[in-house]
């Protein structure tokens, strides 16, 4: 019998590509053929670890020049709106970023219905947070992968999404509004868009349909939501984190070498503003403790690291994260997730998007620190750490949920899921 | 004086590298002995040397001196293949380890006066100058007009990285290529057996590092294997370049087994005296070694790609 052929279709994200490369390897475990569509940009990434690569055709515009010109203008326009809070960065952040998530759909359709033509796959995993006419059209089941914070799936018992705000926030009502005006040009050319396409079009707000056939939340029962609406669990899964097995990571020695490992990872987005990791590194070389900070592309902007401190580029998140005793994050929610399921606390700086809504979680859930990115000083960042570093009856309540998110390997879940999806 | 007992001490590491090599080489296990006058023909040496170079070994922990019996190793050849060696790497010119990895850790700046580094480390003007030299040899430091010494370009950054590929691209093929390439049978055959070794652990358990090590032994057989003089030089100090400053090699257990099955690949076909198709096979296999993972991604930009890129 042939082995079912699984397209996996990430966004260019490496959240969601690393959390397809999880379920990539359970379905590759349980008897699938697992193949990754990929944007521009990521061919090589999933190949190296060892799956079959299709690109979604290139524009011709898209030449490198021009993609470097897009991010400068992109770095010099929004560095400052991350600083702003989730209400303000509706119009400056949020409304572009759907406008130029909704242009990529558009484009990606016409390359991605003749990609499918070519891999007949027998089933889809869209790890996105806007459907593709080309997936839904393609008459196969489709799995829809929830890789952003809960928030992504409606219910008034939940905050609204991108909010940063609990969920009986007097303010609700007034950021939802806001949220729907600032997506409303997106939304007006994508419902159209749809139609165009042969799809209903979907309730203001809305990008992507929830799947028919099965849905992916990784939210873990540690931070999950009371839903006023339970959802239904023969459709929606959750899936307690989605770890992929990654390389081992040994931290190098440091001349500073026998203090607890502190892990800071903003993101490639984050890694962005330099003047904040480079203030964030003036007050690691006080504090007692070897940090290892992901400086992303952005490595020859510092000078003069202090002896407890290490950059890299690119750390294998799962494996450096194991070792840590404390991870500083941008409240993304595989980072999150990853913290949780090691049993690490999470000191979260949300920048955009969901990490607002994952930054109040962890404060609420009693699993991390929510620490605005601008307005902190010396004192009260090393306080955070202390606190998440000593607190006993913290670390056992994240050995706790460590012990139950491992036993119930979400990774592995989620191929089972979607094998029994697909009559497997 | 300094100068001397620093030269006497390069040499006894020399010699106890060779050692590990000469026990490897006649397929010797953990706990075998290690009899100085073999050792001593073997390395063509008087056994006074030989007692010093094994006492270096014996305080490293690599073998096990026994009262009347003599040295014996003391772990298994695959540990002291990849560990023993790296560990011997560490020790020579530590000092000048240490300032080469505080540079490609960004701890220090590029140019650096020797005072300034005699405070930094506490040691004294001479060790200071004697480490200097010993990184000047590879041309990794050069000494400034006046008493400043320059770094030169590290593996420190995914852009130098990028350069660094593009230069081997260059001149890799051409070292097997070049009329006159001569491998030294005992050592690729030593390298094959512990690649081998490497590919039979399980995933999740295979060191970034030890993987650095064997792939930069094997990179260096080809160079030194070159019939070209100045393409081998080049290479060399380029692949020992890498070996002390290379960061960011954490690299996916998939594309690090097929990694070493390329290299498996190209001493099969070198075996055969193939060499054009070991030249292609290494374009191929550097080419597949690029850092392929963008520099930044936004949701609904075209991911930022890093320099060099094909």
């Amino acid at each position: 019998m042939n082995k079912p052929v699984i397209a996996l279709f990430p966004e260019a994200s490496f959240g969601s590509a690393l959390n397809c490369v999880g379920i990539a390897q359970q379905l590759q475990r349980q008897g699938a053929m697992p193949v990754f569509i990929c944007h521009q940009g990521f061919t090589g990434v999933f190949d190296e670890y060892g799956f079959k690569e299709y690109q979604l055709p290139a524009s011709p515009k898209a030449t490198s020049q021009r993609t470097e010109e897009t991010w400068q203008a992109f770095i010099n326009a929004h560095l400052e709106h991350f600083n702003q809070d989730p209400t303000t960065q509706l119009q400056t952040y949020v409304r572009p970023t759907w406008d130029a998530i909704v242009d990529s759909a558009i484009h990606a359709e016409k390359g991605l219905e003749s990609l499918i033509k070519r891999i007949r796959p027998d089933a889809f995993v869209l790890d996105n947070v806007i459907m593709f006419p080309a997936i839904a059209n393609a008459g196969v089941p489709w799995t829809r992968v929830v890789s952003c914070a809960e928030t992504e799936i409606p219910d008034p018992a939940v905050p609204p999404y991108l909010s940063g705000m609990a969920a009986d926030d007097p303010e609700r009502g007034h950021f939802e509004a806001a949220y729907l005006e600032a997506t409303a040009p997106a939304h007006r050319r994508y419902n159209a868009f749809r139609r165009r396409r042969g799809l209903a079009a979907l309730p203001p707000g809305r990008f992507l349909e929830t799947s028919p056939h099965l849905n992916l939340l990784l939210a873990p029962e540690a931070v999950r939501y009371q839903r006023q609406h339970p959802l239904p669990e023969d459709l929606f899964v959750f899936l307690e984190g989605c770890v992929r097995e990654e390389a081992q990571f040994d931290p190098p020695p440091l001349p500073v070498n026998d203090e607890p490992i502190i892990y800071l990872s903003f993101g490639s987005l984050g890694a962005i503003d330099t003047e904040l990791i480079g203030r964030m590194i003036e007050v690691f070389a006080t504090f007692p403790a070897r940090f290892f900070v992901n400086v992303g592309g952005f490595i020859e902007s510092y000078q003069k690291v202090p002896d407890n401190v290490y950059l890299g580029s690119w750390f294998p998140q799962p494996s450096i994260v194991a070792q840590a005793d404390l991870f500083i994050h941008h409240g993304g929610n595989n980072s999150f997730c990853e913290a949780l399921y090691y049993g690490v606390p999470s000191l979260i700086m949300p920048y955009c998007w969901d990490g607002h809504d994952n930054g109040l979680r962890a404060a609420q859930t009693g699993t991390g620190i929510h620490m605005q990115r601008d307005t902190w000083t010396p004192e009260q960042l090393c306080d955070a750490m202390l606190t998440l570093l000593h607190d006993k009856s913290l670390r056992e309540r994240m050995l706790r949920i460590s012990r139950h998110m491992t036993k119930a390997n979400g990774a592995s879940m989620a191929a089972s899921s979607i094998l029994r999806a697909l009559g497997q | 004086m300094m100068r001397t007992r620093s030269n006497t001490r390069q040499n006894h590491l020399k010699l106890a590298r060779r050692i590990i090599e000469v026990a490897l080489e006649r397929g010797m296990n953990r706990g075998d002995h290690l009899p100085e006058t073999t050792l001593s023909e073997a390395c063509g040496v008087s056994r006074t040397p030989i007692r010093s170079a094994l006492k270096l070994l014996e305080s490293n922990d690599i073998v096990l001196r026994r009262e009347e019996g003599g040295y014996f190793l003391n772990h298994s050849p695959e540990e002291i293949g990849i560990n023993g060696i790296s560990r011997l790497d560490d020790m020579e010119g530590s000092l000048a380890a240490r300032i080469l990895s505080d540079r490609a850790e960004r701890r220090i700046t590029d140019v650096q006066s020797v005072s300034a580094l005699v405070r930094r480390y506490n040691v004294p003007r001479s060790a200071v100058l004697n480490a200097l030299k010993i990184l000047s040899i590879d041309g990794v430091v050069a000494q400034l007009p006046g008493r400043a010494w320059a770094f030169q370009p590290l593996l420190d950054t995914p852009n130098a990285l990028a350069e660094s590929l593009s230069f081997r691209l260059a001149l890799e093929p051409q070292a097997i290529t070049a009329p006159g390439f001569d491998m030294d049978s005992q050592k690729a055959g030593l390298l094959r057996q512990q690649m081998e070794d490497f590919l039979r652990r399980r995933d999740g358990s295979m060191s970034s590092v030890e993987f650095l090590h064997l792939d930069c032994a094997f990179h260096s057989l080809i160079a030194e294997s070159s019939g070209n003089r100045f393409v081998c030089g080049a290479l060399l100090a380029h692949q020992r370049l890498r070996l002390t400053t290379q960061k960011d090699h954490s690299i996916p257990d998939f594309r690090l087994r097929q990694s070493l099955e390329e290299h498996l690949d190209i001493l099969d076909s070198l075996e055969r005296m193939q060499h054009q198709l070991a030249a292609d096979q290494m374009v191929l296999h550097l080419r597949r070694s690029q850092i392929r993972k963008p520099q930044a991604v936004n949701r609904g930009l075209l991911p930022l790609a890093r320099k060099g890129m094909a």
